[in-house]
């Protein structure tokens, strides 16, 4: 319990930090939780770990109940570590001197190890829409967007969400309460099963993004600020996948061959799509933007055949999306708080004026293009080798993000850090910077070499699903 | 029962008081007498025969007038800077209140049409003054005027209906009529009486087809007292007809369920797709009770009378969240009313910030907020037997979430130019952080059922 608490705690003590000192204290209060879950990390032994209750039943169901299991704690795992680099991230930018986005950040921390510990149904939707409110807040107090895509952003996604609601509604009534073990155990008829699922889907499909529901997402990333573009891509749509792995297909087990192949063919148009849409931007934050959903098509295609191998796959990448969006999403806040511009058009000769940003923008570039020994290659591999095994054509489709990514990738790096300098300085990488970029990095090209790591947590999680469901 | 004479007695002590010109204490006084009487509502002394009691407070009637009055003091504090600016006023205001809060216990006790309608008409008579106390506005003596024509053409409605279902059932005993129908049989007259009945009980809670008075009267009144309409009235009337039609009703259920989901289904598009466009905050409160009016009925559709608790949560949230606001309105004291003016207030203010941002949210329906467990029970309740009723209605809470997201977004506004400086009073202040506590927590509530 201390897990969910720890954050609130740390998210309502930020208000009373003095501003001179709430740099440095928020960082190192975001290495707190990051302790706490590495202890949790330790201690674990595989199978289900029940953190609180069940407790107080409230009527109507609704139970308070909070488990993880080694998806889950991946998952928190992920969330604690980024954090940290979050804050870390935004050392030299001014929404650090802010109270209210430390206590915002912190708040979302909170909402987050919720939606990921949460074995209740309603108690998972409600820390699913909690994240919503600090997000927004980020956005409207830091960004620079307008007011209406930021609107836009809000009714977009909890719509999507009521979607979901309304699943859980339905599925609740037939079983005897809201706890994730009763709602797995009822039996529902396979056309059931399947609006069920689209219910759901609405939710996930819109945080994702999914192709035909993208629509708020390039806005979105352009007008917030940095941190708040890393929480969402970083950990906010991270929540959207867990929560297809966990809830949604085993809910909706009976119904999975009916609608898995709309989710395939929305996935694959998604990679194929958000690929081509970035070559052709300039916005770097659109090309990022655009990226973002071509790899997550992947990933979606990975969890929806739902096989031990796909998932593990997809567990994979979706961390290393996570360090990735970080990264790539830093990058272009480097450019466009030195440039103010986010046109690469009109930058060049970047690499020569200021090299170890040009390094460090070239690694990340190659790790994007998941180059052999970092994370995205094996992640991407086992995707793509579960993929053509289902279906030969889908595999070729889909394996063209990885032709795409070169191409995007290298472009943006190309057309911004080479060709003639038309500026005539460039302030290199500050030490929080470059820092960041390091652990980032380095983290990938670990579980590059070993993702044993990540198969041995989450692995055995897997198959413990698979089991109860067959 | 108690609860009536002390509420009673408090009001005209709080009218004599008033002639000294000391709000504060005509306002505690009023505040301390809502107290004892919730208490004596609990704790009942019995000095009455049973058999001259003619309310009874079963299930959960306890638990509905301690929220009326609970909703009534926090009205009552929230108002003190309306009171304060007509000093000479104070006393009839608060005794007014106080008077047509002792109409919402009947509301909720009652045993008989004749004590139904007496509490409707005690409940209502106070309203028509009160809305129309700001005299020298136009807009209020209008909406007094439309208030009180529209009202005594629901009620004789109302009275019509009930003689029509004494005709068929013949008694005014809710029990009686019950059992008496079971045994008559269900004649025409008791359809024409039930649809007269219902239509009156819908002009009540306002909605469609007897939703069009909403918007003005809310315009026109004192916030204060539109705040009272949308907290406390709706509450007892939505008491008063679930009581009525799933209790008494239930056996010609498919009669007036097809009605009812027709009225629901229109009352949230009409609210809504209305609210969207105002720029008024008293226009917006007025188009968003409407459709949160609808939602209400979903319980009463449900026809199972333990959905009263789904009512109560939401309502308690509902509630609070309208007096919250109106805390907030009444401390800009804008007259007018313009959301654009409402601009930067809670990022200036941190607390008014926090308090608007929960009650606001509550009311979009997102959680963990008391609005957001509310209509979860209200919407699973019905769900088994009307689940495209259901879709319709999230369907609406994200059309709602717009325009009550894009009031956030102005209140919470970091643009720091043409601030207006809020006046604070504690008494206010104190209501207002009461009010914010029972949104945020006011669920748990429900532990205290089980």
């Amino acid at each position: 319990m201390e897990l969910i608490l720890i954050p609130l705690a740390l998210g309502l003590i930020s208000f009373l930090i003095p501003k001179k000192s709430i740099r440095i204290v928020g960082l190192l209060a975001g290495l707190i939780p990051a302790g706490v879950a590495i202890m949790h990390a330790c201690s674990f032994k595989g199978g289900e770990v029940n953190l609180f209750g069940p407790w107080l039943d409230f009527g109507y169901g609704l139970t308070f109940h909070f488990s993880y299991d080694g998806l889950g704690l991946a998952m928190i795992l992920l969330t604690n570590l980024l954090v940290p680099v979050i804050l870390l991230s935004n050392y030299n930018s001014p929404v650090s001197e802010s109270k209210a986005f430390h206590a915002m950040l912190f708040f979302m921390q909170c909402g987050l190890l919720g939606v990921f510990t949460s074995a209740d149904g309603i108690l998972f939707y409600v820390f699913w829409e909690f994240t919503l409110i600090p997000i927004f807040l980020i956005i409207l107090w830091f960004g620079s967007g307008t007011n209406k895509g930021l609107l836009k952003f809000f009714v977009y996604t909890l719509f999507g969400s009521l979607g979901m609601l309304l699943s859980f509604i339905a599925l609740g009534a037939q079983a005897e309460s809201f706890d994730y073990a009763d709602l797995i155990a009822v039996q529902l008829d396979s056309q059931f099963a399947f609006w069920i699922a689209m219910g759901f889907l609405l939710a996930f499909a819109i945080k994702i993004p999914l192709f035909p529901f993208h629509t708020w997402q390039p806005d979105t990333y352009s007008g917030a600020p940095m941190a708040g573009t890393m929480l969402l891509s970083a950990l906010m749509l991270k929540m959207a996948l867990f929560g297809m792995i966990k809830w949604m297909i085993p809910l909706t087990w009976e119904g999975l061959d009916d609608y898995k192949y709309i989710i395939l063919i929305l996935a694959v148009i998604g990679i194929l799509y958000g690929g081509i849409i970035a070559i052709k931007q300039n916005d770097i934050k659109k090309i990022f933007a655009f990226s973002s959903i071509s790899h997550l098509g992947l990933i979606v295609a990975g969890i929806v055949l739902f096989t031990h191998d796909a998932l593990v796959g997809s567990t994979i990448q979706l961390i290393n999306h996570s360090l990735l969006s970080i990264g790539v999403f830093m990058v272009a806040e480097i450019l466009e708080s030195r440039l103010k511009t986010r046109n690469i058009r009109e930058m060049g000769g970047i690499a020569k004026l200021a090299p170890k940003f040009g390094f460090w923008f070239a690694v990340i570039a190659f790790t994007a293009v998941s180059i052999p020994f970092t994370a995205g290659f094996i992640g991407e591999f086992i995707i793509l080798k579960e993929v053509t095994s289902f279906n030969f054509y889908v595999g070729i489709m889909s394996a063209t993000t990885l032709v795409f990514g070169a191409v995007y990738m290298l472009r943006s790096y190309q057309v911004s850090m080479f060709g003639n300098p038309t500026l005539t300085s460039f302030e290199d990488l500050k030490w929080n910077e470059w820092l960041t970029f390091a652990l980032l990095v380095g983290a990938m090209v670990f579980f590059g070499f070993y993702p044993k790591m990540i198969t041995d947590l989450v692995g055995p999680s897997i198959d413990t699903i698979l089991q109860t469901l067959k | 029962m108690e609860a009536i004479i002390v509420l009673f007695t408090t009001g005209l002590i709080s009218m004599f008081l008033g002639a000294f010109n000391k709000p504060k204490l005509v306002v505690l006084l009023a505040v301390l007498g809502l107290g004892f009487a919730a208490y004596v509502q609990h704790f009942p002394l019995h000095f009455l025969p049973e058999k001259y009691n003619l309310l009874s407070f079963e299930g959960n009637g306890n638990a509905f007038v301690g929220l009326a009055l609970f909703l009534t003091a926090m009205v009552i504090l929230a108002g003190f800077s309306y009171f304060k600016a007509d000093e000479g006023h104070t006393g009839d205001f608060v005794s007014l209140l106080l008077f047509s809060v002792s109409g919402a216990v009947i509301l909720v006790g009652f045993k008989d049409m004749f004590m139904f309608f007496l509490g409707v008409e005690i409940l209502s008579i106070p309203l028509y003054v009160l809305v129309g106390s700001k005299k020298k506005n136009v807009l209020s003596s209008e909406a007094a005027i439309k208030y009180f024509f529209t009202g005594a053409f629901a009620t004789s409605l109302m009275l019509f209906g009930i003689a029509l279902i004494y005709g068929a059932s013949g008694s005014f005993k809710l029990d009686e009529i019950y059992f008496g129908l079971q045994i008559a049989g269900y004649s025409p007259m008791l359809y024409v009486g039930v649809t007269m009945l219902l239509a009156s009980m819908l002009f009540k809670v306002g909605a469609f087809p007897f939703h069009f008075w909403v918007a003005d009267v809310y315009e026109g009144s004192p916030n204060i007292f539109m705040g009272y309409m949308a907290s406390v009235v709706k509450l007892v009337m939505s008491f008063a007809f679930v009581k009525l039609f799933t209790g008494v009703f239930e056996g010609i259920s498919p009669f007036w369920t097809d009605i009812l989901a027709v009225s629901i289904v229109v009352s949230m598009f009409i609210g809504n797709l209305s609210a969207l466009r105002q720029t008024r905050f008293k226009r917006l409160m007025a188009f968003s009770s409407i459709t949160n009016s609808a939602y209400v009925l979903l319980a009463v559709l449900s026809n199972d009378p333990t959905n009263i608790k789904a009512i109560y949560v939401f309502l308690l949230g509902y509630g609070a969240s309208v007096v919250a606001m109106v805390i907030i309105s009444l401390m800009l004291d804008d007259e007018s009313d313009e959301l654009a003016n409402y601009k930067g207030i809670g990022y200036k203010n941190p607390i008014v910030g926090i308090v608007a941002t929960i009650a606001l949210l509550s009311m979009a329906g997102i959680p963990p907020l008391t609005g957001f467990i509310g209509k979860v029970m209200l919407f699973s309740s019905v769900y088994e037997n009307y689940l495209w009723l259901v879709g319709l209605a999230l369907l609406n809470s994200a059309i709602g979430v717009y325009f009550y997201v894009r009031m956030i977004m102005n209140i919470l506004s970091k643009d720091d130019t043409e601030i207006k400086t809020l006046s604070f009073d504690w008494l206010q202040y104190a209501a207002l952080i009461i009010c914010g506590v029972v949104v945020a927590g006011g669920w748990s509530i429900m532990a205290c059922w089980h």
